[in-house]
């Protein structure tokens, strides 16, 4: 931890692979000089230029590649130190060569996430920057992709610091009264505290609901497929699979036990997951995976509960999740049904969303896809609204919100400022966790600039 | 040549200001043979600016001097002429006592007491340079006496170091108005290693009393039942004189603004910092154009003076401008300037320089305490002054330092704010600064205290030993509160009276004294004589068992948070960190570090710049 301060890093920044182009990055004092020596231009490199001119493999002077330089002079780039991007082919054999290259001329090879962390470090980007570079890349979705975004162009952070603002402001009209009672100011009626408050506690509570969306944006809606054994689930999933652009699902881990796959629509992600069967049993490791599936019920953001329309309603009725929301019926096995079944199941669930279906035929797919759809959007947030997607931000301002909601039980009770700051402050600390900064000088500049004080 | 064992003091203290009487005699009554030197014997603690002492959170320094040991608040209880409790409106945390001094009966009682340590000297002469043998001080260059040895340096130089005093464009050397300033200092100093800055702060006029008609004024008049700084202070029965309120006005604002081009302030010819706080009245003109008036306090300089200050009108403006602003007001219409107000910059070195004991970082046994380490305020340079004096003793005998937390005293606030904050203005004191308040009242000062001031030493063994059984006395007292239920009938009678809600089912004598408008004399009808006999033994004890009652469940919540801390505060950094080489810390936090270089990984986090996540950067460093 005490190394590496003042080296030149170099990594490739673009995926491993074949490409149209990759580009090499460098980033440090020394990068001008490396590049120098394996760069040739008959033109001079210059900040926020692009350069073009010839790499050689410094081994055996042999020519490497033609390639684009850019120049980012320390402090205006990425990370404040002197950046070099190089624009090369993309075969993995050249992008390898100019890494070695680089490091035999005095690079070293940087850490995963070290050009951002050097970024941080040198006060380019704060904190919650930092976090949304880390979501911006690995971001699949237009949704998750414009909550990286609101991160990264600091949306998030402004709307937390103005409820630090405003919460800053609150402390210094209470600390006003006790630190400054002798001099001659207007202080202000605790109606107004209170009022000031509340509107506080509001905006932090839409900030905390908006995380549960963050989070379905963040990693996808889960959306399990339940029903009794033999209802259609893997056919489902495979007709979804063949139907629906279906990727590999960037959560390792979490189909150990379970068949998970992740398609796109609409600009959100959905990860369906086939469950085991629900129905009673004796035998130890089915009741196992039912369990499991119990346990996917409960973390659903939308369920698709599939139903065998030739079966009797009696068969599914105890396992219907009445009281999870977001339940979508399929309806399958239209297509061996008659048509006194169908009815009488549509009958029975004509207050659901639901959907006919023939996963055999890959009937109805799409129909349930657009109402998964629908459903994510009904759960966003008005559109111009900043969303939590971090659980660190989530638990922080969930801490300020308490915090702040004592202090105003408190002042409503009449009690006496320096009882109604405690906690207010305690709120901003938590705040400031968010935030990484430290305060208190705060809220004596916000005393002085905003009153007379001095008798 | 400075090859001596023997050294001529212990102690020498430079400066008689209020650090410098705290620091000598704390010194001198913990056994040290001890040298105060001072320009003028007669200007020892002379107050150079408000006659007052005390006031909000400055009130709770005074307290926790008086209970380690220290001087200021017994001096001021026999001298005071007018005492107040302010923020009585708030809650017990927060009150503070102010006083209206005798700025010619405090110095002289100040006086007494240094004249009758048997272990103090006094000496009239200025300091020129510090003698350091290798890293450590050897004594001090003075203009009259050459060299004199010491074993440790304190330099509580207030405003004197280079003081240059301003009245509109012209201005001149001294200390303060009509007393040098002292040149050679700062320079040794630099020469050592210890660097300096400019501070700015500034005073009103003074005005002839009999010039003053008082009858368009307001007087303002001290508390009816007056309640002393110091624990010690029994049989108190002070006078009390009033001050006078009257207002500035616009006709006042029109005068000053056609002045501001003959002010140092605005034509720049002051560049250094000044308190925010305590504004002059030439720039709370300029910041707050919308106020049409200003309050201005007439304060008599001593009891029966014919010389009155002029609070609130601090200026550094031209004499004409003063004098026709001052007519305008109501009720000095004729009155006569008897001292202009003035500005004064000042040298003071900044203390991120120093430890918590004061002593610096680069020479041993060299203290710095006072105005000079960037303070403002009698009460702040007094305290800083005690905690001088204090760890120059307990090195010399060997002992370990005297350290408050921020957690235990003001005192412990104030030193940390300096060292990790490095402010560049002049620093206050306020509660706010203070984070466990709730647990920092004037009122149980002693309690937190005196055990520690017994403990070094300092304060006189029986003093301490009644703070022990305060203690045990307030657990009973609370247990019993907590055990001992009211039928609702019984509670009722007392709630209804107060208007608190009524109770439907039995109530601890505990929460009734939660309850706002309760005072422990509504419930103290309930407690068994063999309590409350022992409560009634210290004055105003039973207000210290209320507060604690009242703040219980927060109090609680700053203990958990004390405790919570306490991981950082006592995690030591070792000195020679070379933080510029700590790649996982953000530049400006490096940079930070290395100028203040915290004792503790708490001290680190406090510092401006150094956000949470270089914390525990640095304690996963400190671990490994």
């Amino acid at each position: 931890m005490f190394s590496k301060n003042n080296s030149t890093i170099v990594a490739l920044s673009t995926p491993q692979g074949f490409g149209g182009l990759s580009v090499v990055r460098l980033s440090g004092s020394k990068s001008l000089d490396i590049i120098k020596k394996i760069f040739t231009s008959s033109r001079e490199i210059k900040h926020y230029r692009a350069t073009f001119g010839q790499i050689y493999d410094l081994d055996d002077n042999s020519h490497l590649d033609s390639s684009v330089v850019t120049y980012f002079k320390a402090p205006r780039s990425y990370t404040g130190e002197d950046i070099i991007e190089i624009s090369c082919h993309g075969s993995p054999y050249i992008t390898e060569r100019i890494v070695a290259l680089c490091i035999k001329s005095g690079a070293q090879l940087a850490d995963p996430g070290e050009f951002t962390k050097r970024a941080f470090l040198n006060g380019k980007i704060d904190l919650i920057q930092a976090e949304g570079t880390a979501d911006l890349i690995f971001s699949l979705t237009k949704a998750s992709h414009k909550a990286s975004i609101n991160l990264l162009e600091g949306k998030t952070g402004q709307a937390i610091k103005d409820c630090r603002k405003t919460l800053i402001d609150t402390i210094a009209l209470l600390e006003l009264e006790l630190d400054f009672s002798e001099e001659e100011i207007e202080f202000t009626p605790v109606s107004k505290i209170i009022s000031i408050l509340s509107g506080l506690t509001k905006e932090i509570n839409r900030l905390i609901q908006s995380y549960n969306y963050g989070k379905m944006v963040k990693q996808g809606f889960l959306v399990p497929i339940v029903g009794p054994p033999n209802s259609g689930k893997s056919s489902l999933l495979n007709a979804f699979l063949q139907e629906e652009r279906v990727i590999v699902s960037p959560h390792p881990g979490t189909t150990r036990d379970t068949i998970e796959e992740s398609f796109q629509k609409g600009g959100f992600q959905f990860r369906l997951i086939d469950t085991a069967g629900l129905r009673k049993t004796d035998d130890s490791i089915e009741g196992l995976g039912i369990s499991r599936t119990l346990d996917n019920i409960d973390k659903a953001d939308i369920i698709l509960f599939i139903i065998d329309v030739t079966r009797p309603v009696i068969e599914f009725l105890p396992y219907f999740p009445k009281n999870a929301n977001n339940i979508i019926v399929v309806i399958n096995k239209i297509d061996i049904a008659s048509e006194k079944q169908v009815n009488a199941m549509t009958k029975y669930f004509q207050k659901k969303d639901m959907v006919m279906t023939s996963a055999k035929k890959h009937s109805g797919i799409h129909e349930i896809a657009d109402i998964m759809v629908l459903t994510a959007k009904s759960k966003a947030p008005k559109a111009e609204n900043v969303i939590i997607t971090r659980k660190r931000h989530r638990d922080a301002l969930s801490k300020a919100l308490n915090s702040i909601i004592e202090s105003l039980d408190n002042a409503k009770n009449e009690r006496s400022s320096e009882i109604i700051v405690v906690d207010l402050r305690i709120a901003l600390e938590a705040l400031d966790e968010i935030l990484g900064k430290t305060t208190n000088e705060d809220i004596l500049n916000t005393i002085f600039s905003n009153f007379c004080i001095g008798k | 040549m400075f090859h001596v064992k023997h050294t001529d003091y212990d102690i020498i203290v430079v400066g008689g200001g209020h650090a410098g009487a705290e620091a000598s005699l704390a010194a001198a009554r913990m056994g040290m043979s001890t040298l105060l030197i001072t320009l003028e014997k007669s200007a020892i603690s002379r107050m150079s600016c408000n006659p007052a002492i005390g006031g909000l959170a400055k009130g709770h320094l005074v307290c926790e001097i008086d209970a380690l040991g220290g001087e200021m608040a017994k001096v001021i209880d026999k001298t005071g002429i007018q005492f107040k409790m302010l923020n009585r409106s708030k809650g017990r945390a927060v009150w503070s006592p102010r006083a209206q001094a005798d700025k010619i009966a405090y110095p002289e009682e100040m006086r007494r007491s240094i004249d009758s340590e048997e272990n103090l000297s006094v000496l009239e002469d200025c300091a020129t340079g510090v003698i350091i043998k290798g890293s450590i001080v050897a004594g001090v260059l003075t203009e009259k006496n050459s060299s004199i040895s010491c074993k440790a340096l304190i330099i509580t130089c207030g405003t004197f170091l280079n003081g240059l005093i301003h009245i509109g464009l012209s201005h001149f050397s001294g200390g303060r108005m009509g007393e040098r300033s002292a040149f050679r200092l700062t320079k040794s100093l630099a020469e050592i290693g210890i660097f300096s800055g400019r501070l700015k702060t500034g005073t009103p006029p003074r005005l002839k009393t009999s010039s003053i008609d008082f009858e368009k004024t307001e007087p303002q008049y001290g508390d009816e039942h007056p309640v002393p700084f110091s624990f010690q202070t029994t049989h108190f029965n002070p006078i009390n004189v009033p001050c006078h309120i009257t207002h500035t006005n616009p006709t006042t604002h029109s005068i000053l603004f056609t002045g501001l081009d003959r002010s140092p302030l605005y034509t720049g010819v002051i560049k250094s910092i000044g308190p925010r706080y305590c504004p002059s009245i030439e720039d709370k003109i300029v910041r707050f154009k919308e106020r049409s008036f200003h309050q201005i306090f007439l304060e008599p300089e001593w009891k029966d003076s014919d010389e009155t200050y002029v609070n609130g009108f601090a200026t550094s403006l031209p004499v004409d401008i003063q004098t026709t602003a001052i007519h305008s007001i109501p009720g000095l219409d004729n009155a006569e300037i008897i001292r202009p107000g003035y500005a004064i910059e000042y040298d003071y070195f900044p203390s991120c320089q120093l430890y918590r004991t004061l002593e610096t970082k680069k020479i041993e046994c060299l203290y710095i305490a006072g105005q000079v380490n960037g303070t403002s305020g009698y009460e702040e340079a007094a305290a800083l002054g005690l905690i001088a004096g204090i760890n120059a003793s307990l090195k010399i005998r060997g002992d370990k330092p005297f350290i408050l937390k921020r957690s235990e005293a003001y005192i412990g606030v104030l030193i940390d704010d300096l060292i990790t904050k490095s402010p560049d203005e002049p620093y206050r004191m306020f509660t706010s600064s203070a984070e466990y308040r709730l647990l920092l009242r004037f009122n149980n000062s002693d309690i937190r205290l005196s055990p520690k001031g017994g403990e070094i030493g300092l304060l006189p063994k029986c003093f301490s030993s009644s703070s022990q059984s305060k203690r045990l006395i307030s657990k009973e007292a609370f247990s019993f509160l907590k055990k001992t239920h009211l039928s609702p009938s019984e509670a009722n009678s007392i709630l209804s009276s107060l208007s608190e809600n009524k109770v439907q089912s039995g109530i601890s004598l505990f929460k009734i004294l939660c309850r706002h408008n309760v005072n422990f004399s509504d419930i103290e009808k309930h407690l068994p004589s063999r309590i409350l006999n022992k409560i009634k033994k210290y004055p105003h004890f039973e207000d210290q068992i209320e507060t604690d009652v009242k703040y219980d469940g927060y109090i609680n919540k700053q203990i958990r948070s004390i405790n919570s801390l306490r991981k950082h505060e006592e995690t030591i950094i070792p000195k020679n960190t070379d933080y510029l080489k700590i790649s996982s810390i953000t530049i400006e936090a490096r940079e930070k570090l290395s100028k203040i270089r915290p004792e503790t990984l708490g001290q680190a986090s406090r510092i401006p710049g150094v956000s949470p996540a270089d914390v525990t950067s640095l304690m996963i460093l400190l671990k490994n």
